[in-house]
């Protein structure tokens, strides 16, 4: 069974399901447009998430949304900073491997988030 | 379970030194010819070896496909691994990566493994121009493109969004077909679902505890069953994971052996991957190993060296995010610290979740040669044999199991 069906949100799954059909079908642009999706739906539904600070190591802290491979649908200067986050897009294709890695970050962030 | 021996090449400055001795580098050297050479003499599985650049301290390995010529004609068995090559063209031209690999699998007899990657530190980015945001994209199309030159006669060329290149013949032609088992570092659990896509062994740098490995076995297994899509033209499914290594006839002597080997490690890792000190790294200045020794003074990370920690223990404090739990794992556990019996005992629950290759980071800070050889033989003599007797046994049963019914070609050693 693909982790994906353990989504509980129908919007989320059905998301994050369809860009598991995109990346099987390589399309992997496709794919990443659909997952920047599944992310704003994930903050919809989990919005702690725009501002939860991780705290590497002592003294340093970082956004968690920070940990959203940035390979090209890029968080926006200063959108984390400021709780609100916005992904802009400043490359046209992406690759499978790219697509791949946020897949693979969002759903575990989703299947956490929600258990 | 295979087991192998993992290096960076660590050479830490002396204490309170500006550069290292005149002999360092030439010693740690060939210190690891003759490691491997002993471990390739009693049955150890693998060497990986690192390709990093500029990368003081934590790492003197830029071109480990040196290293591996000479241990394929010091050893006899034992797989030469990369772990790995950086394949974005702005390290290297995807062709002169396929020709080494294949020259070197000439000259071993068919014993390389083929790890790929492409670092992430500012240090070898910034060093070799390469962008940070396209790396993945990079380390995709040129990995793809070596199986190809290793395997088409003549390579039919290519043009990419990151190299091109006209028709030509990539010669010589790997010993093993279609080309050698192909692995990619993964440092995140992202990238090991990656390389199950991809039909990679994942080398993983995360240190993960059992509990971790068996739910990720578990599903990288089902994506290789269920959803692979080969980035070469034969898979290696397979986990890699690494682990600290030192042992010795009592815990307390492994334990003072060990050293400041693992918290150096993952001390000089962090200083080098965090933006905040990496990318400031002063080039032939700075004194790593000085900053290091002043703030375990301070934050005590040596306290995992008092005594044995439990796992739910060190779990207690650990970093969310996984590359500094990583470090911070690497810094305390001592998963095969120890005498024999302890070293055992943990390994076991390794290979009760049917981890494929447990790979040893022996040579690592401040520590010495000659604890390295005897740590290896001990470990070759004590307790090798037996988990070689189960791997063959019982390990490749199970792996069996989970590929039953994959129609790609297989090439992997485990």
């Amino acid at each position: 069974m693909a982790r994906q069906d353990q989504i509980q949100d129908e919007r989320l799954r059905d998301l994050i399901g369809t860009a598991h059909g995109s990346m099987r079908t390589g399309a992997p642009t496709e794919a990443m447009r659909t997952l920047v999706e599944a992310l704003y739906r994930l903050i919809e539904l989990k919005p702690e998430l725009a501002t939860e600070q991780l705290e590497p190591r002592p003294g340093w802290k970082m956004p968690f949304l920070s940990r959203w491979p940035q390979y090209g649908a890029n968080w926006k200067e200063g959108s984390l900073d400021a709780g609100k986050p916005e992904i802009e897009f400043i490359r046209e294709r992406f690759a499978m491997s790219e697509a791949i890695t946020c897949y693979e970050f969002l759903l575990d962030t989703a299947i956490q988030r929600e258990a | 379970m295979k087991f192998g021996l993992f290096y960076e090449l660590q050479l830490p400055k002396p204490a309170g030194e500006e550069q290292w001795g005149p002999e360092d580098e030439k010693r740690i050297y060939h210190e690891m010819l003759d490691q491997v050479e002993l471990a390739d003499s009693l049955g150890f599985d693998y060497v990986f070896e690192v390709e990093h650049h500029f990368l003081e301290e934590y790492s003197h390995s830029p071109a480990p496909e040196m290293m591996m010529a000479a241990l394929s004609q010091r050893t006899k068995n034992i797989r030469l691994g990369h772990g790995i090559v950086l394949t974005p063209p702005g390290y290297n031209h995807p062709a002169r990566v396929a020709e080494r690999l294949s020259a070197l699998d000439l000259l071993s007899q068919g014993r390389v493994e083929f790890g790929s990657g492409e670092s992430a530190s500012e240090m070898e980015l910034g060093g070799f121009g390469v962008e940070r945001g396209l790396k993945k994209s990079m380390w995709e199309e040129c990995t793809r493109e070596i199986t190809n030159m290793m395997v088409q006669t003549p390579y039919q060329g290519f043009q990419g969004e990151f190299f091109e290149m006209p028709p030509r013949n990539v010669i010589p032609k790997p010993m093993q077909k279609p080309h050698p088992p192909l692995w990619v570092a993964a440092s995140r659990r992202e990238t090991t679902m990656l390389a199950a896509r991809f039909g990679m062994g994942s080398l993983g740098f995360g240190f993960e505890t059992p509990d971790e490995l068996a739910e990720r076995t578990n599903e990288y297994y089902r994506i290789v069953r269920e959803e692979c899509f080969p980035i070469g033209h034969a898979i290696n499914p397979g986990l890699a994971v690494l682990t600290t290594f030192m042992m010795a006839d009592s815990d307390e002597e492994a334990l003072r052996r060990s050293a400041n080997g693992p918290a150096f490690f993952s001390h000089s890792l962090g200083y080098y991957y965090s933006p905040a000190s990496g990318g400031r790294h002063q080039p032939g200045e700075k004194n790593i190993y000085d900053d290091f020794l002043k703030q375990n003074e301070r934050d005590n990370t040596m306290s995992a060296r008092t005594g044995f920690i439990k796992e739910d223990e060190i779990r207690k404090g650990e970093p969310e995010d996984e590359v500094q739990r990583a470090l911070y794992r690497a810094a305390r556990s001592g998963t095969a610290v120890g005498t024999p019996d302890r070293v055992r005992e943990t390994l076991k629950t390794y290979e009760d979740n049917h981890l494929d290759v447990m790979i040893f980071v022996a040579q690592c800070g401040d520590r010495e040669h000659d604890h390295i050889m005897e740590s290896i033989e001990l470990f070759g003599k004590e307790l090798l044999p037996e988990f070689k007797e189960r791997h063959e046994a019982e390990h490749g049963k199970w792996r069996a199991e989970q590929l039953a019914g994959i129609d790609y070609p297989v090439n992997s050693s485990i």
